[in-house]
This record gives C-alpha cells, sequence and structure tokens, in this order.
C-alpha cells in the first residue's frame, strides 16, 4: 500500500514538474552570435552582449525572432514561418550590420500599426523603422538618435512617460570605455577575480549617464538632463524595467546597476524623473550592499496589484527579489521568498512567465560567468551554466531547475532572454542568447492541462503598441496584473502580448485595461485559450 | 651578500646623499661615503682610521653589520639608536642582526620602537614584516619540530590553508584536528566557516550549521557561533526558528552589531518600528560606518513614518557609500570626464 501510494505520489509529481527542450536546432536557429573571446576575454565589451526579442514585425499573429550579436555576424531576424520553424530573413529584411550590438527593444514609435526595433550598441546606436512588416530602415540619424561620441549604450526601452501617445525612448549606458585607453588583464586590482587576471571593470573604468529621448513626433530630443535622468552618476547601467510602481498612473523606470546601487526613476508627472530607488528599499540588498545588477524583471507575483521586481546579480550573490508593499515601496525578500541558495551562478536575463498556466508567475533566469577564465579554477563557478527555474507556489519560489527537462539544465554562457508563445498554443516559450554559440529555444514538451488567455492590446490615444497600458484580469478567484513593456529582462524584449494562466477557470470574467493617461476600459465575459485583440475605445 | 647588506645599501644610499654631497678628503667622510657605495673594505680602512669620532664608530659598526660581523657591531649600533641623528639607521640594523640571530624579543622590541617613531617609513615597514614573517616561520618550525602530532599542528595547517583558499584541505586540518581534540575550542566553528566558504551547494549549509552547533554544545556563549547557526536557518528558509539564534547572540555580545542588525529586522518584520529604531541607533553608535545599519535604520524610519529622519539617513548612506578619496575610479573618472 506503501509502496503504491508512494508511486502515486511521485506520478504526481513526476506531472507537475515542466519538460523544457532546447529546439533552436530544429526550429532553425543554428547560426552562433559572435561575443568576443571564448577562452579568455580581453575586454569588459566582450562580456556583457547581446540581448534577444520577440517581435511580430509583419504582424501575422506569430511571434518572429532577433537575436544581437557582436561582431563576426550581424544581429539576425527569423521570419516565424508557423509549425514551429523560423527562417533567417535578415539580409532581406536589410539587418545587415556587424558590431558590438547590446540591447534591444521593440515600440511602434510612429504609431503606423507595426512595430519597429531599437538596438543598442557600443557605438551608434540604430532604430528600425519598421516599413510595413515587408523590410526595416535604419532611420537613425533622419530621426535625430545619432549619439556625438562613441558611448556604451545597453538597456533600452520605449516608454510613454508623459502619456502624449507617442513613445519616448530610454537608454541605459553601462560606462566609459575604448579599446586603447582600458588596462588590459591582470593591469590592477580592478582585473582580477579570486587571485586570477581577467579583463578589468566596471569598478575602475569611469561611469557615464542614462539617456532619455522625448518623441516630439517623428523626431527625438535628448532630454536627459532636464528630465534628470542625467542626474545619478555612480552607476554602471545594464537591465531595463519600465512600469508604473507607485500605483500613479505614470510609468517609472528601473535600471539594474553593475557593482553600485540599483537606479528606480520615479516619474514626477511634470517631465521630471528623480532617483528614488535608495530610500524605496529597491537599491540595494536587504545588507544595504550594493550588488552586481544584471538583468530585471517585474510581475504582480503575489496577486497584489502591484508589480514587484526581480534583479539578477553576480557569483556570491543572491538574486533579489523585491517586493512591492505598496505605493511603490520595496522589502528585499529574496531568501523568504525562496531565493537564498544560488549563489554560484552570474545571472543575466531572467523574466516571470507562467509556464503551468496556474495563473502564478513563475521565474526563469539564464546564467553564465563574465570571466571564461574561471574555469582554471576548477571551483564550482563555471563560464558555462544551466538556467534556473524557479516554480511560484503562492508567492514561493521552488527551485525545480532540475527536474525540469534537459533545456533547462544544458550549460551555456547566457545573456539574454525573452519570452514569447510563439505558436500560440498557450505554452509560452523561452529565447536565449549564448555567447558565441546558437541561441537556445525552450518549448515545453508537453502543453499544460491548465488554461489561459493572450490579450493583443492596441492603443489608438494611446501608443498604438499600448506600452505602459496596465491590465488586470478577474477569472472566478484568480486576480491578476500586468502591464504591456518594452525592453526588460537582460537587454531584451517580450513579446508584446500579454499571457495569462487562469488555472481552472474556462473563461475570463473581466479584463480591466488602464491604457496610460486615457482612462480604463472593461471587457467582460472572455473565453479562455485564445488570443485576444482588444483596441482602445 | 649578507641580508642587512641587501637592506642596508640602499636605504642607507637615499637617506645620506646629502652627506655625500659635501664629502671631504678626510678618513670619516671618506669611509661614510665607501660605505655608501657599497665599497665596504675601502670604508672599514678609513673609519678605524678614526677611532674618536662617534660618526666613525657608528658607521664601522653598519659596515660590520653589512659584512655579516653582527656580534661585534651590536654594541655600537645599540649606542647609536639609543640616541643621535642616525638613530633611524642604526635600529634598522641592529633590528635586522637580531633577526638574523633569530633573536626574536630583541628584534621585536626595536621594531616596535621604530615603528612608533617612524611610522609611515618604508624601510622600517620593510624590517617590521621582514621580522613578523621570520618571527612566524620560526614558531611553526618549532611547533612542527616539538609537537608534531598535536591537533594545533593541524590547526595551524587549516588555517594556512584557508588563507591560501584552499578549503578542501582547510577542511581536512580542521576535521583532524577534531578528531585529536574533540573539546577544543573553536574548531568546529572554524570548520563550518571553511565548509560555506568551500562550496556554493546548498547541502553543505545543513554540514555548516551542525559544525557551529557543535562549537556551542562546547562553548554555549559564542555568540558568532549563535549568530551563523541563525544566518543558515534564514537561508534555508527557516526565519522562525533562527529568530531566537539571533536574540541570543546579541544578549551573549551586546557589542556585535550584526547580531543587533538582525534582531532589529525581526523588529522591522513584527512592524515594530520603535524598538527597531531603537537597536538599530545602537548599532550605529557601535560602528558608525556600519552600511548595513544606516540602511536599515533609513528603512526603519520610513516604514515608521518618519519621512525627515529617513532623508537624513540617506545622506549618511550616501557618503559611506562613496568612493574613498583618491581611489582609483576617481582618478580614471577624471580621465573620462574629460573627453
Amino acid at each position: 500500500m506503501k509502496r503504491a501510494l508512494a508511486l502515486f505520489c511521485a506520478a504526481i509529481a513526476a506531472a507537475q514538474n515542466p519538460e523544457f527542450r532546447n529546439v533552436a536546432k530544429e526550429a532553425g536557429l543554428t547560426a552562433p552570435a559572435p561575443n568576443g573571446g571564448t577562452a579568455s576575454k580581453q575586454f569588459i565589451l566582450e562580456t556583457t552582449g547581446s540581448g534577444v526579442a520577440f517581435i511580430d514585425y509583419d504582424n501575422d499573429g506569430l511571434a518572429d525572432i532577433f537575436v544581437a550579436s557582436g561582431p563576426g555576424s550581424p544581429s539576425r531576424m527569423y521570419h516565424n514561418e508557423g509549425g514551429g520553424k523560423f527562417r533567417d530573413v535578415s539580409a532581406e529584411l536589410g539587418f545587415t550590420r556587424e558590431g558590438w550590438a547590446q540591447g534591444v527593444c521593440a515600440g511602434d514609435y510612429d504609431n503606423d500599426g507595426y512595430t519597429d526595433l531599437f538596438v543598442t550598441y557600443w557605438g551608434q546606436n540604430v532604430l528600425y523603422r519598421n516599413i510595413g512588416g515587408r523590410r526595416f530602415e535604419d532611420v537613425t540619424a533622419k530621426v535625430h538618435l545619432t549619439q556625438d561620441r562613441v558611448r556604451y549604450n545597453t538597456g533600452c526601452a520605449f516608454i510613454d512617460y508623459d502619456n502624449d501617445g507617442k513613445l519616448d525612448l530610454f537608454v541605459a549606458n553601462y560606462l566609459k570605455f575604448d579599446f586603447d585607453t582600458t588596462p588590459k588583464p591582470g593591469a590592477n586590482p580592478y582585473c582580477f577575480y579570486r587571485g586570477i587576471a581577467v579583463n578589468c571593470g566596471p569598478r575602475g573604468l569611469p561611469f557615464d549617464r542614462n539617456i532619455l529621448y522625448h518623441n516630439d513626433g517623428g523626431v527625438f530630443r535628448d532630454v536627459s538632463d532636464a528630465s534628470g535622468i542625467s542626474k545619478p552618476d555612480g552607476n554602471y547601467s545594464l537591465g531595463v524595467l519600465t512600469g508604473d510602481f507607485n500605483g500613479d498612473g505614470l510609468t517609472d523606470i528601473y535600471v539594474a546597476s553593475d557593482q553600485t546601487p540599483s537606479i528606480l526613476y520615479i516619474n514626477q508627472g511634470n517631465g521630471k524623473f528623480v532617483d528614488e530607488a535608495l530610500l524605496r528599499g529597491a537599491a540595494l540588498d536587504d545588507d544595504g550592499r550594493a550588488l552586481s545588477g544584471m538583468g530585471v524583471a517585474a510581475a504582480d507575483y503575489l496577486h497584489e496589484g502591484m508589480p514587484s521586481i526581480f534583479r539578477t546579480n553576480f557569483s556570491d550573490e543572491l538574486e533579489t527579489l523585491y517586493r512591492n508593499q505598496g505605493k511603490g515601496e520595496f522589502r528585499d525578500v529574496s531568501v523568504e521568498a525562496g531565493m537564498g541558495r544560488n549563489t554560484r551562478f552570474v545571472g543575466w536575463g531572467c523574466g516571470f512567465f507562467d509556464f503551468d498556466n496556474d495563473g502564478w508567475p513563475d521565474l526563469l533566469l539564464v546564467n553564465g560567468h563574465a570571466f571564461p577564465e574561471v574555469d582554471r579554477l576548477k571551483i564550482d563557478i563555471h563560464y558555462r551554466e544551466r538556467a534556473i527555474l524557479y516554480r511560484n507556489d503562492h508567492g514561493k519560489f521552488a527551485d525545480i531547475s532540475e527536474a525540469s527537462g534537459p533545456g533547462i539544465v544544458e550549460a551555456h554562457s547566457s545573456r539574454g532572454l525573452a519570452f514569447a508563445d510563439y505558436d500560440n498554443d498557450g505554452a509560452v516559450e523561452a529565447l536565449v542568447n549564448n555567447q558565441n554559440e546558437p541561441p537556445s529555444l525552450l518549448h515545453l514538451a508537453r502543453k499544460p492541462s491548465n488554461h489561459w488567455i493572450e490579450l493583443k492590446l492596441e492603443g489608438v490615444k494611446s501608443n498604438r503598441s499600448a506600452i505602459g497600458a496596465r491590465v488586470r484580469v478577474t477569472a472566478g478567484s484568480l486576480v491578476q496584473t500586468a502591464e504591456v513593456r518594452s525592453g526588460g529582462s537582460y537587454l531584451s524584449q517580450n513579446d508584446l502580448r500579454l499571457h495569462f494562466g487562469l488555472g481552472a477557470a474556462v473563461k475570463v470574467d473581466k479584463v480591466e485595461i488602464n491604457w496610460p493617461g486615457q482612462g480604463t476600459q472593461i471587457e467582460t465575459a472572455l473565453a479562455a485559450d485564445r488570443v485576444v485583440a482588444i483596441r482602445e475605445r | 651578500m649578507p641580508a642587512t647588506d641587501k637592506f642596508l645599501r640602499p636605504c642607507i644610499l637615499a637617506s645620506c646623499a646629502a652627506t655625500f654631497l659635501f664629502a671631504q678628503t678626510n678618513p670619516v667622510t671618506d669611509g661614510i661615503a665607501a660605505f655608501h657605495r657599497g665599497d665596504y673594505q675601502a670604508a672599514r680602512v678609513n673609519l678605524q682610521r678614526a677611532p674618536a669620532d662617534p660618526r666613525a664608530r657608528l658607521f664601522l659598526a653598519l659596515t660590520r653589520a653589512a659584512t655579516g660581523e653582527c656580534d661585534a657591531a651590536i654594541p655600537e649600533l645599540a649606542k647609536g639608536f639609543s640616541s643621535g641623528d642616525n638613530r633611524r639607521l642604526a635600529g634598522l640594523a641592529l633590528a635586522q642582526c637580531h633577526i638574523a640571530a633569530k633573536r626574536f624579543a630583541e628584534a621585536g622590541a626595536i621594531v616596535a620602537q621604530l615603528e612608533k617613531q617612524f611610522p609611515a617609513d618604508p624601510d622600517v615597514l620593510y624590517v617590521s614584516a621582514d621580522y613578523h614573517m621570520k618571527a612566524w616561520n620560526d614558531a611553526i618550525y618549532r611547533m612542527y619540530q616539538k609537537a608534531p602530532s598535536s591537533y594545533r599542528v593541524d590547526q595551524l595547517s587549516a588555517e594556512v590553508f584557508e588563507t591560501q583558499g584552499k578549503y578542501t584541505e582547510a577542511i581536512a586540518e580542521y576535521r583532524k584536528a577534531i578528531e585529536k581534540n574533540p573539546k577544543a575550542i573553536n574548531l568546529h566553528y572554524r570548520l563550518g566557516r571553511a565548509l560555506l566558504q568551500q562550496s556554493h551547494d546548498p547541502a553543505v549549509l545543513e554540514q555548516a550549521r551542525k559544525e557551529f552547533e557543535a562549537e556551542l554544545s562546547l562553548n554555549p556563549s559564542d555568540a558568532v557561533a549563535e549568530y551563523q547557526v541563525a544566518q543558515i536557518l534564514v537561508a534555508e528558509q527557516q526565519k522562525p526558528q533562527a529568530a531566537p539564534h539571533f536574540e541570543r547572540a546579541a544578549e551573549l555580545r551586546p557589542d556585535f552589531p550584526e547580531a543587533i542588525i538582525a534582531v532589529a529586522k525581526l523588529r522591522l518584520d513584527a512592524k515594530r518600528y520603535a524598538d527597531a529604531i531603537a537597536l538599530l541607533d545602537r548599532a550605529v553608535k557601535l560602528q558608525p560606518r556600519n552600511e548595513t545599519a544606516h540602511y536599515n535604520l533609513m528603512l526603519a524610519y520610513r516604514s515608521a513614518g518618519r519621512t525627515a529622519d529617513a532623508a537624513r539617513e540617506k545622506i549618511e548612506l550616501d557618503k559611506l557609500q562613496k568612493p574613498p578619496e583618491g581611489e582609483f575610479t576617481d582618478f580614471l573618472k577624471r580621465l573620462g570626464d574629460k573627453k
């Protein structure tokens, strides 16, 4: 009897664990994304790239894939052909540029109905205007986004910070870097890791400032100084996350910062931002230490109606989960939420996604050390590492990485991570940028049995991508909130559609949409298990 | 070349350059000049010609020390060290002579006096480091000679491995020491700490906790072991179980800022803000530069609605988090700003 019960329990446990497989090769994602050295890296620039994006550029209802790359390959766009297959369309769409591509973010900046793409570089950034879903045009100079010096641009996000219906643009900057003056590995105390010479930085390298561009209607204007965005001058900025963190209807900006306090720009509503991260408890860890922030994600993981913030950090540091206690005041709850044990990983891309559609957003983060040289130390920290998958069990996170299929435990030196249900079957997939390897495409071998709904929002008075729209979904007793975001994770872009797991509910009772600055729209009685397009009224 | 010679030549060359410039053709100045050139034979011949001159006697002693004749040099060096313009030089040579002869007690006394009078002198600091290193080596040698199977040998080996970052080896040595002397204080604590440093595997937490608990069974008043047990329980998501350990650590050592801060955090969790603030105030008084204390005090004020106090603490924290003046970062930052 006991044996039968044990077998039964084991069967239930197995059924609950997901099985993620890396289907990149079968899907046609075989080109590696070069990013500096593989056995050693001379410069910090080789360590930070690059992001990925899911973007439905041709509005065919299927999320396409963009993979940013360092020199040696252009960044690539893959068209979703359906049936789980992708085709490299980079050259025909106009993606031929090579360089140190870092981040990627999407948004329809000109409100023409086609999602545009912004790619950050060490060097000049590029705004790719989507021309009817047929090709992309580099309009950087035309829209006044050319920079007057070489900058180390990293995370980015389109954001309508003044709710005027036109998407503005935020760009994080890591530090000031050039190949000629940056010291070589071992040159000074900032160029060592556990006694071995490694690339220098970020400590010891000069800070740079973040940038905000206002969309003046077709052209952009640098408002970094006037808005207060450029005021913080002691942060190594990487991942960017936007959201209304204090519930005042205005979009704020969080920036994960490496080895320095992270930034929380609170939107003051008059075109100005003030960094309130420290006072609001979102800059440091529980002990008041600045960690090495890389990627960042948000979710209402406890169904409290407010977005909490998750940030990935370096090895020998914990990941950080800041619970939003309401009104944008945060508390580091990493350990009590179940994240007190993974300290050997350097985390990058991260995101909440409900892989089992139970209505509780789970969490995936991808890892890989900054220094390939770490493998010489023969310790339990490695350059290539597996991912970490946490299951959200009513607000407590259980690490189920080792039991979640080969896709999760494959070792790579991963950076960018993005999510989409690219085959519209109700199960969310993950796309990962691996340094000097082809990307990973993590697909669930078995579709979850729970129900779901996916919302594709289209702004009319608001920006057409509906970026900044806040959505509250009620299905029975399950009430979830989410927000349409540009950018996020580590230098990456998730599909702009919002996915909600519904558990056993076969319909959604109510969807409340707060369009950015435009009031609330309510939709009722929506059937589950489908993608629903909602246009702003 | 004797060790004393290697050391003395450069430091004397530097400090007596002025003397050299004004050298005249008399045996004392010629002898001193020859000493500085490292021509000890000429130095000796010249300096011996002026036995009544105290400078000549001192530099002759320095020459002797530089050529390994310490015993003959020591009386004059001791005189020179007690007073006179060349006190520093005489002291350095005297200390080196005692170190070479393994008379560490005498050497230590001289080094202490030199450090007091010349606290930033690189030659003095070098001799001090040399003295400590050789004294340490000598003590270890004697320990291995006279008590080779003592648990202290294993403990010392473990501590050396620990400082080298060789935690696996350190753990093995601590275990050997514990086997030899299961009642020895501190061994379980250090083993627990080495276990935590050796691996990032969550399973190690449990092993380390057992060691800290073993330490506590030997020494129930060990506040740090108590604190470590609590920290591990927190990492294992057993915060309620951790709480009494934090409380006890703070009771055992009222001057233990980390334990006080941990108890303050418990009060914050319980929304007992006034209690938390009182504790954090105490931690700040104990360690005015403790960032954790200031940070949590700021959060406690914020939660208590004392926004002005929170803002004041933020200013303190901002100051503490600025890199120290003149740090390399600032230098490079200035370079970067020129672009």
